[in-house]
C-alpha cells in the first residue's frame, strides 16, 4: 500500500470489482487531495460509475480498500458514509419526483437533524425549531447559491431536466459534505446550463463556507480540462493515466483509448 | 404534500407561518366549525344511531392510519394489520381484567406492546419486498389471531373463549365509558390526537425518511437514511396506532373475541386506503367515511324498499337481502374497489384536491 502523503482525503487502493465474469474494475487506485477537483474520465464502459458506486458504498468491491480521512470505510453501509461526509449525485437523476424541491433538499439535511419519534410527532419546541433552523440554512446557503428560489415549491417531477440536475446538486450539497461525488453532472445539459453547473461546482469548491472536495465523472472534456486539478483516465477497468489536465491532453495512451489506433480511425471515417 | 397556493394579498413573512398547517384565517374558521360540529353538533342531535356510526368511522380511521403509514408513506405492503389491533385489544383487556390496571395505562401498554409485536413481523421487510412481504404480513395475521390469541391468550384467566367486559369496567378516572356517547368522545380524542401526531411526523425528519424510502430507497440510503431502522420504525408506529385502535374498540364491545379481528378486517383496511387515496392522511378519513357510510346507506335503502308491499311482491328477494346484509356489504366492497381502481385510482382525496383547485381557479378553471 502506498504511503499516504499529506492532504490525501480519499484514497482508493487496488480496487477489484467484477459482475459475474465481467471485470469492471481491475486494480484501480486513486488518491484525492483535500480541496481539489478530481475528474475521472474514460470511454463508455470503462468503469467510472462502478468506481463511484464503490466509493459511495452502493457496490461492494471484491478486493481493495477505500480510505476516507485515514479511516477504512470499505465495509461501511452507504448511510454511514453519508454521515462521515460523502455525498453524491447520480447519472440518471434519482430525485424524489413526487416531492417539492424544498422537501428534496430537506431530505439532504437528514443527517444534520435530530428530531425523534415523540419530538417530531408533537412538533413543539425542539422539532419545530429544528425545522426552522434548517429551512433557514437551506434558503440562505443552498437555494441562494444554486439560484433555485423561483422553483422551491414546485414538484420536482414537473421540472425541466436541467433544473432537476441542479436540484440534485442542491440536495447533495445540503448534507454539507466533505467530498462531493458527481456522476456526469453535465450530461444532457445545454451550453448555458453546463456553464452554470460548472460555476456552481467551482463555487462549492472555492467558497470559504464550503471548500468541498469534488470527484467528478464526466464526458464533457471542455469542463474537465477547465475546472479539474487532477484527472484520472480509466479504460476497461484499469487506470491508464493520471495527472494534471495538460499532461492528460498530451498523453498518447489516452488518445489511443479514446480514438483507437490510427488505421482503425480511417476505416470508421470511410 | 401538495403545493399550497395562497389567496392573493396574503404573504408569509416568517418560516413559522410558511411551515404552519392552517395558514389563512379562512382555514382557521373552517377548522373551528369542524371541531364544533364534531364535539357539539353530532352529540347534540341526540340520535344514538348517528353516534354509533360515527364510532365505527372513528375506529376505521384509527385502524387504517397504521395501514396508510405502512403502505402509503413507507411503501411496505401489509395485509395483516388486524393482528396488531387484536394485540392492542387483548393487551388492554387483560391488563384491566387480570391486573386491575386503569384503562388509560392499559391503553399505553396496548399501544407499546402492539408496536413491539408489529416490529417483530416487520423484521422480514429488511430482506424482502413487495409480494413476498405481503405473505409475511399475512403470516402475522394467522400466527397472532388464529394461533396465539385463539389457542393461548383467550384461555388466560379460565374465562373460556371470551373476555367479557360488563358496562362499567372501563373508566378514565371518574369518567366511566359505558355508553355510545362516552365512547364517541374517547374516539374523538384518540382520532384527532393520532392524526395530529402522524401529520407532524410526516413533516419532520422521520416522516420524510419514510417517504424517501417509499419513493427511492437507493437515493434515501445515499442521503444518510438507515433504511432498515426506518422501516422498523414505521412498523413500530403502525403497530402503536393499531394497538390504540384495538384498545379503543373494546370500549364499544361487551366482550373481546378473536372473531372481531379476522383477516377480512385487514383486507377491509387496505380497501379503505385504496378508496380514500394512498399516501394521504385525508385519504384515511374519506376512505373510512365512504366504507362505513355507503353500506349503512344501502342498508337504509333496502329497509325502505321492504316497507312497500308492492315492491316486495314484485322483487321477493329484497327482504332476504336485508337478512343477509353481510354478503351485500362485502359484494359492495368488492365492486367499489374495482370501480375505484378503474376510474379513480388516486382515491377520494385526490378528487377532493381537484375540486378545491377547480374552485380556486374559478372562473378560469379547466
Amino acid at each position: 500500500m502506498p504511503e499516504l502523503d499529506d492532504g490525501v482525503q480519499l484514497s482508493v487502493d487496488n480496487l477489484h470489482m467484477s459482475f459475474g465474469g465481467v471485470a469492471a474494475l481491475r486494480g484501480v487506485s486513486i488518491q484525492v487531495r483535500q480541496g481539489e477537483i478530481f475528474s475521472i474520465i474514460g470511454p463508455n464502459g470503462a468503469g467510472k460509475t462502478v468506481l463511484l458506486n464503490c466509493i459511495s458504498g452502493l457496490y461492494r468491491p471484491q478486493r481493495g480498500k477505500i480510505l476516507f480521512e485515514g479511516k477504512d470505510i470499505t465495509h461501511l453501509r452507504p448511510y454511514q458514509r453519508a454521515r462521515l461526509g460523502l455525498s453524491r449525485s447520480f447519472q440518471k437523476i434519482e430525485l424524489f419526483r413526487g416531492m417539492t424541491v424544498l422537501d428534496n433538499i430537506r431530505l439532504g439535511r437528514h443527517i444534520h437533524m435530530r428530531a425523534g419519534l415523540l419530538d417530531g410527532g408533537i412538533y413543539l419546541g425542539g422539532a419545530a425549531r429544528e425545522e426552522i433552523q434548517n429551512r433557514d440554512f437551506i434558503e440562505r446557503e443552498i437555494v441562494d447559491l444554486l439560484e433555485i428560489a423561483h422553483i422551491r415549491n414546485k414538484v420536482v417531477g414537473m421540472l425541466p431536466y436541467g433544473l432537476q440536475k441542479r436540484v440534485e446538486l442542491a440536495r447533495a450539497l445540503a448534507l454539507q459534505p466533505k467530498i462531493l461525488l458527481l456522476d456526469e453532472p453535465m450530461a444532457g445539459l445545454n451550453l448555458e446550463e453546463v456553464e452554470d453547473m460548472a460555476r456552481f461546482i467551482l463555487d462549492a469548491n472555492e467558497d470559504k463556507k464550503w471548500l468541498v472536495t469534488g470527484v467528478l465523472v464526466e464526458h464533457d472534456m471542455g469542463v474537465v480540462m477547465d475546472i479539474s486539478h487532477h484527472v484520472a483516465v480509466l479504460n476497461f477497468g484499469e487506470k491508464i493515466a493520471e495527472g494534471a489536465p495538460e499532461e492528460i491532453q498530451r498523453d498518447e495512451r489516452v488518445h489511443e483509448a479514446y480514438l483507437g489506433e490510427k488505421e482503425e480511425l480511417y476505416v470508421t471515417r470511410r | 404534500m401538495s403545493v399550497m397556493r395562497l389567496p392573493s394579498g396574503v404573504y408569509h413573512e416568517t418560516y413559522v407561518q410558511d411551515h404552519a398547517w392552517w395558514q389563512t384565517r379562512f382555514v382557521w374558521v373552517r377548522m373551528l366549525i369542524l371541531f364544533l360540529l364534531l364535539f357539539v353538533g353530532i352529540p347534540g342531535l341526540g340520535n344514538l344511531y348517528i353516534v354509533s356510526v360515527a364510532n365505527i368511522v372513528g375506529y376505521t380511521i384509527l385502524s387504517a392510519l397504521g395501514v396508510q403509514l405502512l403502505i402509503g408513506f413507507a411503501g411496505q405492503v401489509t395485509l395483516g394489520h388486524a393482528a396488531f389491533i387484536a394485540v392492542g385489544a387483548y393487551t388492554s383487556a387483560i391488563a384491566m381484567l387480570q391486573f386491575n390496571i386503569p384503562y388509560p395505562v392499559s391503553l399505553i401498554l396496548a399501544a407499546l406492546f402492539a408496536g413491539v409485536w408489529s416490529v417483530l413481523f416487520g423484521l422480514p421487510s429488511a430482506r424482502v419486498k413487495g409480494f413476498y412481504l405481503i405473505m409475511t404480513t399475512m403470516a402475522a395475521q394467522f400466527i397472532t389471531v388464529d394461533f396465539v390469541i385463539a389457542q393461548y391468550v383467550s384461555r388466560i384467566g379460565g374465562r373460556g373463549h371470551y373476555f367479557s367486559l360488563p358496562p362499567g369496567t372501563i373508566s378514565v378516572g371518574p369518567w366511566v365509558i359505558d355508553s355510545e356517547l362516552s365512547t364517541y368522545y374517547l374516539m374523538l380524542i384518540l382520532v384527532i390526537g393520532s392524526i395530529l401526531f402522524m401529520g407532524n411526523l410526516l413533516r419532520t425528519r422521520i416522516g420524510r425518511a419514510w417517504i424517501a424510502i417509499r419513493d427511492n430507497d437507493i437515493a434515501a440510503e445515499v442521503l444518510g437514511v438507515n433504511i432498515v431502522r426506518y422501516k422498523l420504525l414505521a412498523y413500530f408506529v403502525a403497530g402503536v396506532l393499531a394497538g390504540l385502535a384495538g384498545a379503543f374498540w373494546i370500549t364499544s364491545l361487551y366482550f373481546v373475541s378473536p372473531e372481531h379481528f379476522q383477516w377480512s378486517w385487514s383486507l377491509w383496511l387496505v380497501g379503505v386506503i385504496l378508496i380514500g387515496g394512498v399516501g394521504s392522511i385525508y385519504g384515511v378519513i374519506y376512505g373510512a367515511m365512504f366504507m362505513t357510510l355507503v353500506p349503512e346507506a344501502l342498508k337504509a335503502l333496502l329497509f325502505l324498499l321492504t316497507q312497500s308491499p308492492e315492491l316486495v311482491a314484485l322483487f321477493p328477494f329484497i327482504p332476504q337481502l336485508l337478512d343477509k346484509f353481510l354478503f351485500v356489504k362485502e359484494a359492495t366492497f368488492g365492486l367499489a374497489i374495482v370501480l375505484f381502481l378503474l376510474y379513480e385510482p388516486k382515491g377520494l382525496a385526490y378528487r377532493w384536491w381537484q375540486i378545491k383547485n377547480y374552485i380556486h381557479l374559478w372562473p378560469f378553471s379547466y
